[in-house]
């Protein structure tokens, strides 16, 4: 899906964060193409929100480059990017449209224009009742629609997402990622940071995994799972398997067992082997470890991740 | 575009604040009280006069003993009294009502009270007592004079026009005071009126945590300044509004409300010490507001900043407590640090100022002193909302937001 260019929209070299004596990114590079969706992962605490605020110059990096577009970002280059930050917020003793129309206005829309596009927004949305509605009047989710109006307000070239689908419900979030999805088809570079490894599976062409300060895994969705996890193959039998030293299980329930060849063991190895045993072999299937797979042997057990 | 961002945070801010009914009803609230009050006092200011009035031209029959010797009893007649023989024997008259009063003046009213005996008549009308008996011993003090003009002077009724001169040229007194003291009265209103606002403007990014939206759309001075300008737009708003009830009351109640005539003509204008003034105010009202946007950007909630800026006024009034001390030995050492303390600075010079006692190189280091500190505070203030706005909940670290180096965001 992705195609290597010699320009990157993207470009990191080198970043590291300090913090006092503390040290939240080590040593991160990473380039996102134009036109592609990129996804952001790590553990909470492993510095994805930091590397945004850096590259987005809230952030002073200890050292590294950090460029959009070939230089450091600058706020006066805002309409240019859609950013839907971690801590959400608007100003909530606003009215819906009002907040929408400034933020329009501030990514250099005018007036009109940012009123027509934000109804036709919130139109989209099933908001158009609550235009004159002050923000902390509506729900959560309702919040949160908003917010991300205001994020791709003035078709952002660069869309970078931290944790878009934080809050929402399956309904609105399909809702959300339909939008995502629109903004790509329009061209939009997106970077989106997330811990929902379908969404990652369905809409980016490559991720980076972070990890201790340093880029774990770096490549398009394919290469970190051939990397990571390789070929999984999925047997439905009919008695419990017996341990080889041609494979390793990683899920077992029911008569469904998934299994990981070792290094240097094909498939056909396996099932040769299964069969051998005198295991009543009904099903075999090969597949590539997803994501979530990757992302929880990467990061080890949950309360290694939280932080 | 930075133009436009200006203009956009401007319009913004200011319309949101005026939209508020909050706002107007904050802002009413003091024209309102005056204008109650106005219509209190005019209407018991007119019932008093002709209750006043009424009591002066009341006549009342009364005996009277006089040992000042004043009191003649041809005089006494006029007012509708007549000498009583017994002093014992009057009162007691007047306490059974055989009289409608008994006046006993002592031989020296000036350190003794006149004696009032009289039926009563209600809190009020008992007052005509008093009205008749003032009335009847000062005529007969002004005949004893034998002048009305003797005794106009006597009470002290007459003007003084001083001329003094200050290298041979004469000074206008404090008919050239009063303009730039108009200087020290716009910067307490404007910290007074503004500064609670200004603390509360920068904390509602944090609270809202509105601060990354912000910081990735426009560059943090933009916002500062775009507030300070709106604040100051609401400022003038609120002034208007507070000032309109004074001047109508002024121009058509003056005579009802007793208002003293101001007699412009007396008012000199030099432009010097206005000039000198209009600098402090702005140097002053720069480094006051830097600092409150910094109080903001540092603190997590409302109360905690209500709790930082309640100490800043204070600081700010102190040199009105010492006010006789600054004009009379501007030289005192104690004056000499409030004039130059950032924090009091203000204050005494505009004082000093206006009072002729400032001199042109005290002046200009105190402004000077004032735009520079008022121009780091607002750096330091744009520095730290940048940093401690991002810190929601706690208070900021200000070695840490100081320790952090300037992005590209904060420059310009």
């Amino acid at each position: 899906m992705s195609t290597a260019r010699a320009e990157p929209l993207v470009h990191i070299a080198g970043f590291r964060m300090d913090f006092g004596d503390r040290t939240v990114i080590r040593d991160l590079s990473f380039d996102v193409q134009a036109g592609e969706t990129f996804g952001f992962l790590g553990s909470n605490g492993s510095g994805k929100t930091t590397t945004l605020r850096a590259l987005l110059g809230i952030y002073q990096p200890t050292a590294g480059v950090l460029h959009i577009d070939g230089r450091p970002f600058d706020p006066q280059d805002g309409s240019r990017l859609g950013y839907l930050p971690e801590e959400r917020g608007l100003y909530t003793k606003e009215p819906v449209l009002d907040v929408m129309v400034y933020f329009g206005r501030l990514k250099g829309m005018t007036r009109q224009a940012a009123l027509t596009w934000s109804r036709g927004y919130l139109e989209q949305v099933d908001l158009a009742d609550k235009a004159t509605t002050r923000l902390d009047k509506l729900s959560g989710g309702q919040q949160q629609k908003v917010q991300l109006g205001v994020t791709i307000m003035s078709s952002p070239d660069l869309l970078i997402l931290d944790e878009p689908t934080q809050g929402f419900d399956p309904v609105n979030r399909r809702l959300l990622m339909d939008i995502i999805e629109r903004q790509q088809d329009a061209g939009a570079t997106v970077i989106m940071v997330t811990h929902q490894m379908e969404e990652v599976e369905r809409l980016c062409d490559r991720v980076v995994l972070l990890k201790d300060g340093v880029a774990e895994a770096y490549g398009t969705v394919e290469e970190v799972q051939d990397r990571y996890g390789g070929t999984v193959v999925r047997v439905e039998h009919d008695k419990p398997l017996p341990s080889s030293p041609l494979y390793d299980v990683t899920v077992s329930r029911a008569g469904r067992t998934d299994l990981v060849p070792r290094p240097g063991v094909e498939a056909a190895d396996v099932l040769r082997e299964l069969v051998g045993a005198g295991v009543d072999v009904r099903g075999f299937t090969t597949t590539r470890t997803s994501l979530e797979e990757i992302f929880l042997r990467v990061y080890g057990a949950p309360h290694e991740t939280d932080r | 575009m930075s133009r436009h961002n200006l203009r956009t945070v401007i319009g913004f801010e200011f319309f949101r604040t005026v939209k508020k009914r909050r706002f107007w009803a904050a802002t009413l609230a003091v024209p309102v009280a005056v204008a109650v009050l106005t219509v209190l006092v005019v209407v018991s200011n007119q019932s008093t006069r002709t209750a006043e009035e009424a009591q002066r031209d009341a006549s009342i029959a009364f005996v009277y003993t006089d040992r000042s010797g004043l009191v003649t009893p041809e005089l006494a007649a006029e007012f509708g009294g007549m000498p009583a023989p017994d002093a014992d024997r009057a009162v007691a008259d007047a306490r059974s009502g055989a009289v409608e009063a008994y006046f006993a003046y002592p031989a020296d009213p000036v350190t003794e009270p006149v004696q009032v005996y009289g039926q009563d008549l209600g809190l009020f009308d008992n007052g005509r007592y008093d009205a008749v008996a003032r009335r009847l011993l000062v005529t007969a003090a002004q005949q004893e004079i034998g002048s009305p003009q003797l005794a106009a002077l006597a009470e002290g009724t007459f003007d003084i026009r001083a001329h003094t001169y200050e290298d041979g040229v004469e000074s206008a007194g404090f008919g050239a005071a009063i303009p730039p003291l108009l200087f020290l009265v716009l910067f307490y209103a404007s910290i007074v009126l503004l500064g609670n606002q200004m603390l509360n403007s920068t904390l509602e990014e944090k609270e809202n945590r509105v601060t990354e939206m912000i910081l990735t759309t426009l560059n943090p001075t933009t916002l500062i300044v775009g507030k300070i300008i709106s604040l100051f737009l609401v400022g003038l708003v609120q002034t208007v509004t507070f000032a309109l009830p004074v001047v109508v009351a002024y121009v058509f109640f003056r005579a009802n409300l007793d208002l003293p005539e101001l007699d412009v003509s007396q008012l000199v204008f030099e432009p010097g010490p206005l000039a000198v003034a209009a600098l402090i105010l702005a140097g002053g009202f720069v480094l006051f507001t830097g600092s409150l946007v910094g109080i903001g950007a540092v603190v997590p909630t409302v109360k905690e900043a209500g709790n930082v800026f309640a100490p800043l006024i204070i600081v700010m009034f102190i040199p009105l407590y010492v006010v006789s001390t600054i004009i009379s030995d501007p030289g005192a050492p104690a004056v000499q640090v409030l004039t130059y303390f950032p924090y009091t600075a203000p204050v005494t010079a505009l004082l000093r100022n206006a009072v002729g006692a400032l001199s042109g190189v005290e002046a200009t280091v105190v402004i000077v002193e004032l735009f520079v500190l008022g121009f780091v505070a607002l750096r330091l203030a744009v520095r730290l909302f940048r940093y401690g706005s991002l810190e929601y909940t706690r208070r900021l670290s200000i070695r840490t937001a100081l320790q952090q180096r300037a992005g590209p965001g904060i420059r310009g």
